[in-house]
């Protein structure tokens, strides 16, 4: 049994704790969500030139041959940040997409991702359909020509290409469709959590590709799961900053004569969110050293329903301490637990990935 | 004892139900059922129209103007108001400074102002939290300083709701600060449109502009507007706030959104059965339904004891946690109902430019969610609620 990180991930974790610390305060995080692309291109052209974005490929498709616990330690100090630029969006959805597919031409598009200069969305949820991949009404005929709605597409006001999942004859397949194809109308907004997200409709829109038409729902799942195991550690990350800026909060705010930190009620709050985040990162660890296929995927679904209620818990017990100042726009910890609340319904809520860890 | 209405109860309940049948501005019942953000105008047309037909002071003495109904009145009119989806009262004049001016005000500012709080010809709104006393508001430092005829304010409040629609402010002001922190705090009624008052907003997590900084720089206020003695707030301070903790639990409104919720339940997949089917949500809204069950008859024990003359005391406390915790409640439950559509974000109204796949009500749940983090911190944090029920209920 092996639980630490080795020197490589130690040092890949430094760089990128440096590069959140030093580089993205919380006014230069607002400066991106409230502009236009809701990222900043600089940063997104740093992440290249540092090679996060060819973490999670293989040598031969241009990558660095990282892993899932490459991917979760970026993660978790992203969640410190709480950074907005598209790394889930392009390089874990749509890279992971991409990397296990067959599309014919992956090898250029993933080049032009891993360099930074061209960004893909996925496109598979669709409005009032919930959670589950397969209940999906979008339909890619067999030459190619799709048609239905799709939402919630991360990243989609800023993607160069569509990753679109819909249903072909019995089965399921993705289709490769360019930003400006014709029949394809993108509706952007920000999301509640200061990111960027779109509506795709898709009429009589003619793919560039269509590709992974016998395994796409198997593609899919794996590549979400890899994707909760990101937003999950994400929120770890997260949820440390909330305990941490409470404290000092606390420590700073003082009513009634002393720091508001000396109020026993108020230090028993603190410890049970300072406990929930060390629970919760157990779990996360449990998950990352299990090797066994079927069980990893299990316990993906208990660490997603444990991150969608601890993540909230710790976000709103932050919000709540810091008083009326944490309801407020201009403190950092509000926009925590905004995307504590996102991460705990993304991909599925707590009641779901329950069902689904009981079921599995 | 028994739960049932009389027959004179039903016959007042076909009454409220006809009134906003006929009178309940459609224009308003529209904006309110898509949760559209209503104008100021349309806010005091909805109050008007209740003070046109006399029941603005259902909770007010007769001789004030008050309907004079009995406990049971006053909630039947309260639910059937909040079932169909009318618009809350603004409570800072009604149910805040009125009952402290019909009870240590002068005749003079009784009939100044009591008569224009129960026609809404004035908007009031709160002057108590400051940036450094919150849950301690005790400790506040705004200053007035008496200079013949008036008091001269210099200070800031803060989390003032709605004063950028105000004509009136109620404010705590330290008129001396030589002894004990309670003592020494007026309670003073300010003009909005006194020269040196200035409203900022502040904006809050769901990018909703509610609640506002009130500065007061050199502001020159008649001697006669403070209420009481000079020195006692405090007293009048705690008053008030009793009053206002005991009408924000807000039951009625639950009942119409959990009713909400329980039907958008069978048109959501929770995987591929209707969300309204899984096990894990009706449990969450049973747990819901009772512990509103067990507010509402709090909240009615509580109404029936103010018919009786008695002020709300410290009880209101329970009403103001158990209140908050279940709004929460609910708010957290509409946007797992929503799921992935919750995500979509244009301001705390809902998109007026794109049309997006997701419903309004989905993506109006998480601007809900977020503004309702606010009510376990406002009105005395739920924190400082229990230090009052300790204290003053069970009297460790």
């Amino acid at each position: 049994m092996n639980l630490s990180y080795t020197d490589e991930q130690n040092l890949l974790r430094d760089s990128v704790s440096k590069f959140c610390s030093s580089d993205y305060d919380f006014e230069t995080r607002m400066k991106s969500v409230d502009s236009e692309s809701g990222y900043n291109p600089e940063h997104w052209k740093l992440f290249a030139e540092l090679g996060w974005l060819a973490i999670p490929f293989s040598e031969e498709l241009g990558g660095l041959d990282g892993n899932n616990v490459d991917l979760s330690l970026i993660f978790e100090e992203f969640g410190k940040s709480i950074i907005v630029e598209p790394y889930l969006a392009n390089v874990v959805l749509s890279g992971g997409i991409l990397k296990r597919g067959d599309l014919e031409s992956k090898t250029q598009i993933l080049e032009e991702l891993i360099s930074g200069t061209k960004q893909i969305s996925l496109a598979n949820y669709e409005p009032n359909k919930g959670y589950n991949l397969d209940n999906v009404d979008c339909e890619i005929s067999s030459d190619g020509v799709v048609n239905g709605t799709k939402n919630t597409v991360l990243n989609a006001p800023n993607a160069d290409f569509f990753i679109v999942f819909g249903r072909q004859g019995s089965g399921y397949a993705f289709a490769l469709i360019p930003k400006d194809a014709s029949g394809l109308e993108v509706v952007g907004y920000k999301t509640y959590d200061g990111f960027v997200s779109g509506d795709l409709k898709l009429n009589n829109c003619k793919a560039e590709a269509v590709f992974s038409s016998k395994n796409a729902l198997e593609i899919l799942d794996e590549t979400i799961q890899d994707a909760i195991v990101c937003i999950c550690s994400e929120a770890i990350g997260a949820m440390e900053k909330c305990y941490k800026l409470t404290i000092e909060y606390t420590q700073q705010r003082e009513q009634f004569g002393q720091s508001l930190s000396k109020f026993q009620a108020l230090q028993h709050r603190m410890v049970d969110m300072f406990m929930e985040t060390e629970f919760t990162k157990s779990f996360l660890l449990k998950v990352l050293a299990t090797e066994d296929v079927s069980e990893k995927t299990k316990l993906i679904y208990g660490l997603k329903n444990q991150v969608a209620k601890a993540g909230k818990k710790v976000g709103e017990e932050a919000v709540q301490l810091h008083g009326g100042m944490g309801v407020t726009q201009e403190m950092s910890v509000g926009h925590y637990l905004k995307r504590l609340m996102v991460i705990s319904h993304l991909f599925g809520s707590s009641d779901y990935f329950l069902d689904k860890y009981i079921d599995s | 004892m028994d739960l049932n209405f009389s027959k004179e109860d039903l016959a007042f309940r076909d009454e409220v139900k006809e009134f906003l049948d006929k009178e309940y501005p459609k224009h308003i019942k529209q904006k309110m059922e898509n949760g559209d953000e209503l104008s100021r105008e349309e806010i005091v047309e909805w109050h008007k129209c209740v003070a046109k037909k006399g029941w603005m002071g259902h909770s007010w003495p007769v001789e004030h103007g008050g309907t004079g109904w009995d406990a049971t009145k006053v909630y039947i009119y309260l639910r059937e108001l909040a079932l169909a989806g009318c618009p809350t009262f603004v409570p800072f004049g009604l149910q805040m400074v009125a009952p402290v001016i019909w009870t240590f005000g002068s005749d003079e500012q009784k009939k100044k102002f009591l008569p224009r709080i129960l026609n809404f010809d004035d908007w009031w709104c709160q002057g108590y939290s400051e940036p450094g006393s919150g849950s301690d508001l005790a400790s506040l430092k705004c200053k007035a300083v008496r200079e013949g005829d008036e008091y001269v304010i210099n200070g800031q409040k803060t989390w003032t709701t709605l004063g950028q629609h105000a004509d009136w402010i109620f404010v705590l002001v330290r008129t001396d600060d030589s002894g004990k922190k309670q003592e020494g705090i007026t309670f003073i009624l300010v003009d909005m449109k006194t020269p040196g008052v200035e409203v900022k907003p502040i904006i809050t997590i769901d990018g909703d502009h509610e609640v506002n900084e009130v500065w007061f720089d050199n502001v020159r206020v008649p001697a006669e507007n403070i209420v009481g003695e000079e020195g006692q707030g405090w007293t009048y301070a705690k008053f008030l706030l009793f009053h206002e903790r005991s009408s924000i639990a807000g039951a009625p409104q639950m009942r119409r959104a959990i009713n909400k919720l329980k039907n958008k339940a069978k048109n959501v997949y929770h995987g591929s059965e209707p969300l309204s089917e899984d096990k894990n949500f009706l449990s969450k809204v049973a747990q819901f339904e009772l512990d509103l069950d067990a507010l509402e008859m709090t909240e009615l024990r509580g109404l029936a004891a103010m018919r009786e003359g008695k002020s709300p005391g410290a009880e209101s406390s329970l009403l103001k946690i158990k209140g908050t915790e279940l709004q929460q409640r609910i708010s957290t439950l509409a946007v797992e109902v929503s799921g992935h559509d919750a995500m979509p974000y244009g301001g705390p109204y809902g998109f007026s430019d794109v049309e997006v796949a997701a419903t309004k009500d989905a993506q109006l749940s998480a601007p809900k969610y977020l503004n309702f983090r606010k009510v376990t911190i406002y009105g005395g944090t739920n924190e400082i609620q229990k230090n009052i029920i300790a204290k003053a209920v069970l009297g460790i």
